[in-house]
């Protein structure tokens, strides 16, 4: 069962479950306890498992760890504190853990020297030792290794990947034990993906291990929905969710937030202005504070604003960028630097958005919307030293579309509504893994196993079916018996139901194997004969035949791949269809979308009433009646943002009459300026991941009824169909036609079809086939290149498909792409919802595309520092735009 | 489709016929190759057999051939005869013998050792080339010695396929014989039969890249391409022509 705890214990009360020393320690160096810690103390005492959120700095490592420390120096006091793991720590960072060791050094050592000052010499007669921690990652040395097995470390701290190790250890399992506690830290950032799952396998294996329950501690700076989180943390016993207390004090920490542009006009502002304009907004806040850490959303956008800052202010080595491409070292070393307090700013990608302490940022700016609440609050949140300063944050902003999300996500922040996570279910990739793992460790009844698989919340309701056929495939049973010996990885009796290991080999494909992180790979990518540059794999994944991307300063139209090679043709067209960074940019949050749903019709419904005879009418033209003006005010915007919202929606309105709300797609046919393209777009304000799976949807069904091909851009805020000689037409009946017939081949069929034979279904198949163990990387002493892989993986995908569509390697790459790259719940929601009539339908016909609309018809442009070509024709169509809102007031006079 | 008055082009199948020798040619079988990428960590559902076995019976039905030449790589690996190979091997003797056909094959570096069971699989094997009526075969590794009474060379190797590009936007490789001349003298390149020997699309690459030292000497972009698919058998014209598309 799930209670969340009510109310804080008294500082006394928390206190006096503490042994005396570790009490000591404590007060002599906090003064009080911090909200988190108010709760934790005494429930942890009381081995009752623990879901913690509570905000960066607000002590909450300690408030897992202290009550374990008690314990521990209470088993050391009775002298019988063994060289046995008490605790396992796991986060997703190496980088955290080394922290997290560094961090806990000083209190046990600083406890056990109160100890042994009071106590002298009888610390050897009672045999009281100190409290021990190791850290075990990749980075292990085998030396160290060693002596951990041989002496373990009381609170060992480790990763998902290391502990998976462990748990198959024959000898090291041994010195687990004993353990009492597992802590998992940054949660957040393991219950969402498949390292997640695999932990949660781990953890319960180890549970079956040891025989006895653990108290389970989670920990996460922003986690919605908590529920989930705590049933991914805690588990189930059979039907019966386990017991788990939820301590939410998440919002202890005061936000001082604002969106801003540094323009007052976001069209018509000449670049160099606008460049000036955002350096002098970004130099002024940074001469103002000591540390100041920015956010780019994209690594080269991390180069450029160094580069910048540096060429304009003259910042010498007082600025450094953060960000994922580069080495290690010097990361750490920015790190190290941001610490001692030694740099004026940081800028970084994503890469310093979790983790480690960074030491006292007093103000974060963020470029560009980063298309979350929860990544909004957890990058804000890295500034302000305490839990009890104010984390001062400021996003700058340069399109009209970016400032409304950024506006409406920091609203939301601020009233603590965040984005939910989703847990995978049912994963059968990293389920494969583990049933390999338990056959190493004993024979198991299938049922037995099951069940324990069950116990996980990320496999709660996986069928026994599925978990039959992953039994079946790996027993090697998809090629005749006199094969089995090599391809099975497991041996399984079917009749006994009983399965175990298989020869020697599998416990070293299982140790090399393991893990959940696939390889990254660069393309080539060829013109012609000639090899031109290479993109990563994830961008490929995306492209779509007859896309047009940017690579070296060119435009390419993207005509097909193989292997780990692109081929492409230069491009005749003026814009990308595919922006450079795409893979780097997030999609944005369902939730979220929503929320700016909402925000545009009760904004256009406000300003709707100042509209008489499509035309503007207030007190004094052109200036924001005041009853609007009021409203924009509560929100956390300047006032050259509120100009620009203000006149986006009036531009919008008096345009076409109609604004898109989350309740209201608006279907938009109209012509380009400049070419002969027809658009026909679908202003469906529903996110990235959901409108692909709407989009594709809705161009097969569309292209069969009109039989012709159709171009196709997804974006965050719709989608867009194009065709260049045929006008692409929609009205009520054509849509609602549309949706019966999405219905009665249902969605999920529909788009298994249409992603069978593309880019990303070969590529993300050879992922989950390695994770599968179906490609082994390493065996045998073969280590197989991802290029040789995936040459392996299209053959392979062939003939699994050959012999079984249902090949559980195959309905799993299905489920990643349908569940993870595209929201298919949530499109089905939406279906769901225009059906009955809940969300509505509009279609008009415009002369040009509507204001809306312009940023995802030049969606390729849409980069924080925009390209100078984008500009030109965004204003052009504004300029129109603008022309015709006027003429019609003229004719009307 | 008839090739010429004594040759054909089973409909559909990567196979040739020979009237005057009542034989069928078929070339680059790789037998084993699954087995052989699962002795390197990739565990390929088993399929190629299976194919190749459904493709003889059914041309053996169409025709009541009594023979059948393999023009080189009956097996995959070089150094060794590996147990899967072997297995592959015996059952394809195995349907042969039972179909009363007697087998021949131009023996290449992939197929060292099958001189070893040859008797146990009643096949005969040709060093190089074999010279059968006026019909020259070879596998196309190296230039054969071409006699006078050649009428028509015939060989394998090369694996090869064109990339065709469809209305949906999709690249669709299509197995192919070639069809042309080399020093003046008629020349057919077989399609590979195994199921995994995809090939290379020879009019995306430029000839230079081709396997074969016969496209040395003669120009790929002159020879016919014959595809093989969804159960018929098209001619697409010249190379040349095909690179254009």
């Amino acid at each position: 069962m799930l209670n969340y705890a009510e109310k804080p214990f008294d500082d006394s009360e928390s206190l006096g479950v503490l042994n005396p020393y570790v009490r000591e320690w404590f007060t002599k160096n906090f003064g009080k306890l911090t909200p988190p810690q108010k709760y934790a103390f005494k429930l942890i005492c009381e081995n009752k498992s623990l879901l913690v959120t509570a905000p960066t700095g607000s002590g909450k490592t300690l408030s897992a760890f202290l009550s374990i420390i008690s314990r521990l120096f209470d088993y050391s006091l009775q002298g019988k504190l063994k060289d046995k793991v008490y605790c396992i720590y796991v986060s997703p960072l190496r980088a955290l853990n080394n922290d997290i060791y560094k961090n806990l050094t000083r209190p046990l050592e600083e406890v056990y020297s109160l100890i042994m000052k009071e106590k002298g010499v009888d610390i050897l007669k009672s045999n009281i030792r100190q409290v021990t921690i190791g850290v075990r990652t990749g980075d292990t040395s085998q030396q160290e290794r060693h002596r951990q097995l041989v002496r373990p470390p009381n609170i060992l701290v480790t990763t998902p990947e290391s502990l998976a190790i462990m748990i198959n250890s024959e000898k090291f399992v041994e010195n687990l034990k004993s353990a009492e506690f597992v802590i998992i830290d940054e949660i957040h950032e393991l219950a969402n993906n498949k390292r997640g799952v695999h932990l949660a396998l781990s953890v319960e294996r180890l549970k079956e291990i040891i025989g006895h329950r653990m108290v389970m501690i989670g920990m996460g700076a922003t986690l919605y929905p908590l529920d989930e989180a705590a049933k991914y943390l805690v588990g189930y016993s059979g039907e019966q969710l386990n017991d788990c207390t939820i301590v939410d004090a998440s919002w202890s920490k005061k936000l001082d937030i604002k969106a801003m542009s540094p323009v007052k006009d976001m069209i018509y502002t000449k670049e160099e202005e606008i460049e000036d304009a955002l350096y002098k907004e970004m130099d002024s806040i940074i001469k103002k504070g000591k540390t100041t850490l920015i956010f780019t959303n994209t690594r080269s956008g991390t180069e450029r604003v160094v580069f910048n800052l540096k060429k304009r202010f003259g910042y010498g080595e007082g600025i450094a960028a953060h960000h994922g491409s580069l080495s290690r070292e010097s990361r750490l070393e920015v790190e190290e630097l941001l610490k001692k307090g030694a740099l004026k700013c940081v800028v970084s990608s994503t890469s310093l958005e979790l983790g480690m302490d960074i030491g006292a940022v007093d103000n974060v700016l963020q470029l560009g919307s980063p298309k979350s609440v929860t990544r909004a609050i957890q990058r804000i949140g890295r500034a302000g030293h305490s839990f009890e300063s104010v984390a001062k944050g400021e996003m700058i902003v340069l399109n009209r579309d970016d400032l409304v999300e950024c506006t409406i996500m920091l609203d939301a922040a601020l009233k603590h509504h965040l984005d939910a996570f989703l847990t995978p279910k049912n994963a059968l990739d990293v389920l494969a893994q583990h049933i390999v793992g338990m056959s190493l460790t004993k024979k198991w009844n299938t049922d037995e196993a099951y069940a324990l698989v069950r116990n996980t919340y990320p496999y709660h309701t996986l069928s026994k079916d599925d978990f039959t056929a992953l039994l079946n495939y790996l027993a090697g049973n998809y090629v005749g018996l006199e094969s089995r010996r090599v391809y099975g990885k497991i041996w399984y009796d079917e009749k006994e139901g009983v399965f175990g290991r298989r020869g020697k080999l599998a416990r070293v494909i299982y140790m090399l194997n393991l893990g959940t992180i696939p390889d990254e790979v660069a393309i080539d990518v060829h013109s012609g004969n000639k090899r031109i540059g290479s993109i990563e794999e994830e961008f490929l994944m995306q492209l779509k035949v007859g896309d047009v991307f940017t690579l070296g300063g060119k435009l390419y139209r993207f005509d097909h791949a193989s292997g780990m090679n692109c081929y492409v043709t230069e491009a005749q067209t003026s814009a990308p269809t595919i922006p450079p960074w795409f893979s780097e940019q997030l999609p944005l949050s369902f939730e979220l979308a929503n929320n700016i749903g909402e925000f545009r019709k009760e904004f256009a419904g406000r300003l709707g009433a100042y509209i008489k005879n499509g035309k503007f009418r207030s007190p004094r033209t052109a200036r924001i009646p005041k009853e609007i003006d009021d409203y924009l005010g509560t929100l956390p915007i300047d006032d050259n943002a509120k100009h620009a919202i203000f006149g986006y929606f009036l531009e919008q309105l008096l345009f076409c009459g109609a604004v898109p709300t989350n309740k209201q797609i608006l279907v938009e046919a109209t012509k380009d300026i400049e070419s002969d393209t027809n658009y026909l777009i679908f202003h469906a304000l529903y996110g990235r991941r959901v409108n692909d799976a709407l989009a594709r949807a809705f161009a097969i069904v569309l292209s069969d009824m009109l039989s012709t091909d159709i171009g196709m851009m997804v974006g965050d805020n719709g989608f867009v169909f194009s065709t260049e000689d045929e006008k692409l037409d929609m009205n009520d009946k054509l849509f609602d036609a549309v949706i019966a017939e999405i219905d009665a081949t249902g969605i999920a069929q529909m788009l298994r079809r249409n992603i069978r034979r593309t880019e990303i279904m070969k590529r993300r198949f050879r992922q989950v086939a390695a994770r599968s163990f179906m490609i082994l990387r390493n065996y045998k002493g073969y280590k197989i290149t991802v290029r040789r892989q995936q040459v392996n993986s299209q053959l392979l995908l062939k003939a699994a498909e050959e012999i079984d569509p249902n090949f559980p390697v195959i309905k799993e790459t299905y489920r990643e792409i349908l569940n993870e790259v595209m929201d298919l719940p949530n499109a089905q929601r939406v279906l769901d919802e225009l059906r009955n009539k809940e969300i509505k339908h509009k279609h008009i016909t415009t002369p040009l595309p509507s204001p809306f609309s312009h940023s995802m018809i030049t969606f390729g442009h849409a980069d924080v520092v925009m390209m100078n070509e984008r500009r030109t024709y965004l204003q052009k169509l504004h300029r129109m735009v603008m022309k015709k809102i006027r003429g019609a007031d003229e004719t009307d006079k | 489709m008839r090739l010429t008055s004594d040759v054909e082009l089973l409909e559909g199948l990567p196979v040739a016929y020979i009237r005057s020798l009542d034989m069928l040619v078929v070339s680059d079988l790789h037998l084993g190759y699954e087995g052989a990428m699962a002795n390197k960590g990739t565990f390929i559902p088993k399929v190629n057999l299976r194919h190749i076995l459904e493709t003889l019976g059914n041309a053996l039905n169409m025709t009541k051939a009594k023979k059948i030449m393999i023009t080189g790589d009956i097996k995959n690996t070089f150094s060794d005869v590996i147990t899967d190979e072997l297995n592959e091997l015996f059952d394809l003797a195995d349907f042969l013998k039972k179909h009363n056909v007697e087998t021949a094959l131009v023996k290449t570096k992939h197929d060292n050792f099958v001189e070893r069971y040859s008797e146990r699989m009643r096949l005969k094997v040709y060093k190089d080339q074999a010279e059968l009526g006026n019909y020259l075969f070879f596998h196309g590794d190296t230039e054969p010695e071409i006699g006078d009474k050649t009428s028509m060379m015939i060989m394998g190797h090369e694996h090869p396929t064109i990339g065709i590009t469809g209305n949906s936007g999709k690249r669709e490789r299509l197995r192919c014989f070639l069809y042309g001349e080399f020093n003046r003298v008629p020349l057919l390149v077989m399609p590979a039969m195994g199921y995994f020997s995809s090939g290379v699309e020879v009019n995306a690459i430029p000839a230079s890249e081709l396997l074969s030292p016969m496209f040395k000497r003669t120009e790929i972009d002159s020879m016919r391409a014959i595809a093989v698919g969804y159960g018929s058998t098209v001619d697409f014209g010249k190379v040349a022509e095909l690179r254009k598309v």
